[in-house]
């Protein structure tokens, strides 16, 4: 046994040796890529949104499709890629593209693009601090190839901020990494490492800049092998580190440094039913769970999550825990991805909205957020606290009022700005379809209650009627309303 | 062309616990000018320097109070040998002195009264005869368009007097408390002197107002008024002894909109409020006033559509000093209602209503926060003194479920058995802490499967622990965590010694 294992060691250094590839080869697998792009304006609607253009790299890795960062592509109208010596501009489009982890693949439908272009594989494991890296792309608007260097400098965990709202592992990296870099190979002996993808302002910190690692891209590519990006799976659960000798004792624990406490549970997640708060996870997926939460994988200490981050829909997980001191297996499922993204970026929509009598109603949302100055602490809470206290069973859609578009119709409404749906003629308002149909209801006037211990908000239907046409010319209105992404 | 890049510039914000600034509004003397005196100064003084030193308590470190410090003010001698002067100036007092302006002898004094919702406090000097010189000061009365007289102390003793415009009588915001009441806005440009901006406004020669507050940039003042100073008299002097300014227990929102006018049954033009909230077990609810109804009319005072009533004195004035300040405690008075187009009238017997009975506090002076440390998990009550000790943006900076509870709290808690939130503020470091070390502003529910209304409760809850652990449990993440108890007990003393605490606890 331990003779065919040394056998195969061999053979796998003499058959795949390290070996360096020239610049000339890596210029044949480099996309430069050039985006104009429309983002959706979320104090008006129902404008298109401006018109801007962005640039970032990307690379050829077979199947005749580019692999880039989400962000390069998003909200794109119209893509168009170059190579190195080739003059000609190509029309490119979005395959996939994975808002939580920044990665899209492209395809150019003229074959002729990929004549005499090399594709770049990937290597198959991390890899370890403090070896070279060559990062490669075109930063900061130029079109000319640029090469940095420098080392791996850490591995961890890292929000991933096009979406905000999702945390992958990361490989951060003193190689100059600058906008427009964005989707460029970083290698190493010759194979893809990681994907350039983000990195800090210059006033924040000094030489940081952050790449996507090989188990992230290769998730996303197994995951559209479907022909679906299915998006990652998720535990839904927080988790607190077992340090305390008290809190160990306790629960039934020996001084051995395993085990993590169940913090919470989102109620609808894959843990749901499954786990319990004030449980003790022993081990995941077969993996010991040391007490800081952190979890052997490929020879690295990772953080706990990193294991589920291998998932896929459909894919399960077995937990060994500890449940009132008595020890128990359980299989924690993953069925699909969690719904409510309203904490994070999105792309590729457009925002939903109703507007009736003047009154702009829109769903809470990040993008929202960032469009509005909301200063009302009730939104600011519940869109702060929508996961952690179940807001999204009550209000999927949390419905905000968001702006008045003046008219005699509204004339003593200002005020509401920044309200929070409740009621519509008495029935409760949990989505904005909800909301679209009630104010759609024949009804001589609504009465919209506001969360809260407001006077309610009385339109009178004739009144309303009369000022859409009035409301629709003046503000230079498109559509009502807009209820599909 | 612009290139797009994503950016991590937010990581860094940490969102540890933010180090308040200190609480210390401090005195806004310093720049005494040598500027000419122009003062008119009355022949007999009625004027007398009050010196505070004030110590408020530090709400997170809750066993500990903040550095003490000084500050004078000018208060206004009244008949029977006190002396008003603005519950700003001795809030939080440790010593009151008053002091003569000329002769600059002083006297200790004690404190009578203090409402700290209207601002005013009565004090006397520790000498019945400390007063005998001076020349007492009556109440007097002011309306919109008068002159007057701003009454501040130079160094030397004699009054520097400043011209005032009253340009408008309205109800506004007082420091403490979330009640309006009535206010004198005034035009006038005051000359920083060390005896602050509380001082006595006097028109022919009877006082007519307490200086509360003064913005240089704009020039403009606003002055505690002559019927809220009469009220607090008035109040001060009754047989039964002080109670605060009364409430009818409900919110309204004014009545313009045509719309909700039709919806409410009423006939345009007309005035009259719509009864927004009915606080339960409030003198409104009692009185079976009911959310949705329309207050038309209070007593003879009918109410126009933005909750205004004709006041024979100052004109358009809210109905909330009609009910607070021309009433006292226990007054019956009619309120006139339409309800779905009918009219009603309903005796609404208005009540003081105590702040300090409120779930959160709005505000909690001369008064030592209740704590409790076990094995250095520091257990206080939540209070919006606790969320201002983040500094002068507490309202943005203090933890948001906090805030939000503190702005929500007649809302959310209406029908919770608490009658305080237990917060587990902090984690002194110990032994006994490890791991927990980076837990901070939670809300505890239970400690031993016992719930806590309060932190009264704390000690039964910890007379019960399971197998020898105490068992806290926190409202969402992480859930519960453990304190051995025998572990807890021996190193009281010495975690006391080693963050300097004086006790343990206080309950």
């Amino acid at each position: 046994m331990r003779r065919s294992v040394w056998i195969l060691f061999v053979l796998a250094v003499s058959i795949l040796p390290a070996r360096a590839i020239s610049i000339t080869e890596v210029r044949k697998s480099l996309v430069h890529i050039t985006t104009t792009a429309q983002e959706p304006n979320y104090r008006v609607p129902w404008n298109p949104g401006g018109v801007n253009s962005g640039a970032g790299t990307g690379f050829i890795i077979g199947g005749q499709r580019i692999l880039t960062n989400a962000h390069v592509v998003s909200n794109a109208r119209f893509i168009s890629v170059e190579r190195e010596n080739d003059p000609k501009h190509y029309i490119a489009k979005v395959r996939h593209i994975a808002h939580d982890c920044d990665l899209a693949v492209l395809e150019v439908s003229d074959a002729k693009f990929f004549e005499g272009t090399m594709d770049l594989s990937f290597t198959n494991q991390i890899p370890p601090i403090e070896s070279s890296v060559s990062v490669y792309g075109y930063p900061i608007g130029g079109d000319r190839l640029s090469v940095t260097t420098g080392v791996v400098s850490r591995i961890a965990f890292q929000q991933y901020s096009h979406s905000s709202a999702d945390s992958h592992l990361a490989i951060q990296t003193n190689a100059a990494i600058n906008p427009g870099n964005s989707g460029g190979p970083v290698l190493q002996d010759g194979k893809v490492i990681g994907v350039a993808f983000q990195g800090f302002s210059g006033d924040v910190a000094q030489n940081v800049g952050y790449m996507i690692p090989v188990p992230v891209i290769q998730r996303f590519l197994k995951d559209i092998e479907d022909g679906h990006y299915d998006r990652y799976m998720d535990l839904s659960l927080t988790t607190f580190p077992l340090l305390n000798p008290a809190q160990r004792k306790s629960l039934g624990l020996g001084d051995d440094g395993q085990g993590v406490l169940v913090g919470s549970v989102v109620s609808g997640g894959a843990c749901d039913g499954v786990l319990k708060v004030g449980d003790v996870i022993l081990s995941l997926d077969g993996h010991p769970v040391q007490s800081d939460g952190f979890v052997e994988l490929d020879g690295e200490r990772m953080e706990m999550p990193e294991i589920v981050e291998r998932k896929f829909k459909g894919d399960s997980v077995a937990a060994h825990i500890l449940r009132n001191k008595d020890p128990m297996d359980v299989t924690i499922r993953f069925d699909a991805a969690w719904p409510f993204q309203i904490q994070a970026s999105q792309y590729d929509i457009q925002p939903r909205y109703v507007l009736f009598g003047g009154l702009l109603f829109q769903p809470v949302s990040r993008d929202f957020m960032r469009g509005n100055q909301i200063d009302s602490l009730r939104v600011r809470y519940m869109y702060d606290f929508y996961l952690s206290e179940e807001f999204y069973k009550s209000h999927p859609d949390l419905i905000v009022l968001s702006s008045v578009l003046p008219d005699p119709v509204n004339t003593y409404l200002g005020g509401f700005r920044g309200g929070i749906v409740d009621t519509i003629n008495g029935e409760k308002i949990k989505t904005l379809d909800a909301m679209a149909a009630a104010l759609a209801k024949p009804a001589e006037q609504y009465v919209i209650q506001m969360m809260g211990e407001g006077r309610p908000i009385v339109m009178e239907r004739a009144a309303v009627e009369a000022s859409r046409e009035r409301i629709k010319a003046r503000y230079n209105v498109r559509n009502e309303q807009n209820l599909s992404e | 062309m612009p290139t797009r890049f994503a950016f991590l510039g937010a990581l860094l914000a940490s969102a540890l616990l933010a180090v308040p600034s200190p609480l210390l509004a401090k005195a806004e003397h310093g720049a005494a000018a040598a500027a000419s005196t122009p003062a008119a100064a009355a022949k007999a003084v009625s004027v007398v320097r009050v010196n505070a030193t004030s110590q408020p308590y530090d709400f997170l470190r809750p066993w500990s109070k903040r550095p003490p410090y000084q500050r004078r003010a000018a208060g206004a001698v009244l008949p029977g040998g006190r002396v008003l002067t603005t519950a700003e100036q001795v809030a939080n007092a440790t010593y009151l002195e008053l002091e003569k302006p000329d002769s600059g002898e002083k006297s200790p004094a004690t404190l009578e009264i203090v409402d700290y919702e209207c601002n005013l406090a009565l004090l006397k000097p520790a000498d019945p005869a400390f007063l005998a010189s001076f020349k007492p000061l009556t109440v007097g009365e002011a309306s919109a368009g008068d002159d007057l007289a701003i009454w501040q102390l130079e160094a030397n003793g004699t009054v520097l007097n400043t011209r005032a415009l009253l340009t408008t009588v309205e109800v506004g915001e007082y420091p403490f408390g979330d009640t309006g009441m009535l206010l004198y806005r005034l035009t006038t440009s005051l000359q920083p002197r060390e005896s602050g901006f509380t001082s006595p406004l006097v028109k022919a020669g009877a006082l007519t107002g307490m200086l509360l507050r003064f913005d240089s940039r704009s020039q403009t003042a606003d002055a505690i008024p002559a019927p809220v100073i009469r009220h607090f008299l008035q109040a001060a002097s009754a047989k039964g002894g002080y109670v605060g300014f009364p409430h009818a227990g409900m919110h309204t929102a004014p009545l313009r909109d045509p719309q909700l006018r039709h919806y409410a049954g009423l006939a345009n033009g007309t005035g009259g409020v719509y009864i927004r909230q009915v606080h339960p077990g409030g003198p409104a609810d009692q009185a079976g006033v009911q959310k949705g109804d329309v207050l038309v009319a209070i007593g003879n005072n009918a109410i126009d559509q933005d909750g205004n009533y004709a006041d024979p004195h100052y004109g358009k004035i809210s109905i909330q000093h009609q009910i607070s300040c021309a009433n006292f405690d226990g007054a019956k008075v009619p309120f006139k209602i339409m309800r779905q187009g009918k009219e009603m009238t309903l005796p609404v017997t208005l009540r003081y209503q105590d702040p300090s009975q409120s779930i959160i506090e709005p505000f909690t002076v001369d008064k030592a926060p209740r704590y409790y440390v076990l094995g250095g998990l520091i257990f206080q009550e939540l209070s919006r003194q606790f969320l201002k000790e983040w500094g002068s943006e507490w309202i943005h900076k203090a933890p948001e479920r906090f805030l939000y509870y503190d702005a929500y709290q007649e809302e959310l808690f209406r029908d919770d058995p608490r009658s305080r939130i237990v917060i587990m503020s902090n984690v002194l470091p110990s032994p006994c802490t490890v791991g927990y070390e980076e837990l901070n502003c939670l809300v505890v529910t239970k400690i031993n499967g016992v719930e806590l209304k309060s932190l009264a409760d704390i000690e039964p809850a910890l007379a019960k622990p399971v197998e020898g652990f105490h068992h806290i449990t926190f409202l969402g993440h992480p859930g519960e965590i453990v304190i051995d108890a025998a572990q807890a007990a021996a190193i009281e003393k010495p975690l006391m010694r080693n963050y300097g605490l004086p006790a343990i606890k206080r309950l």
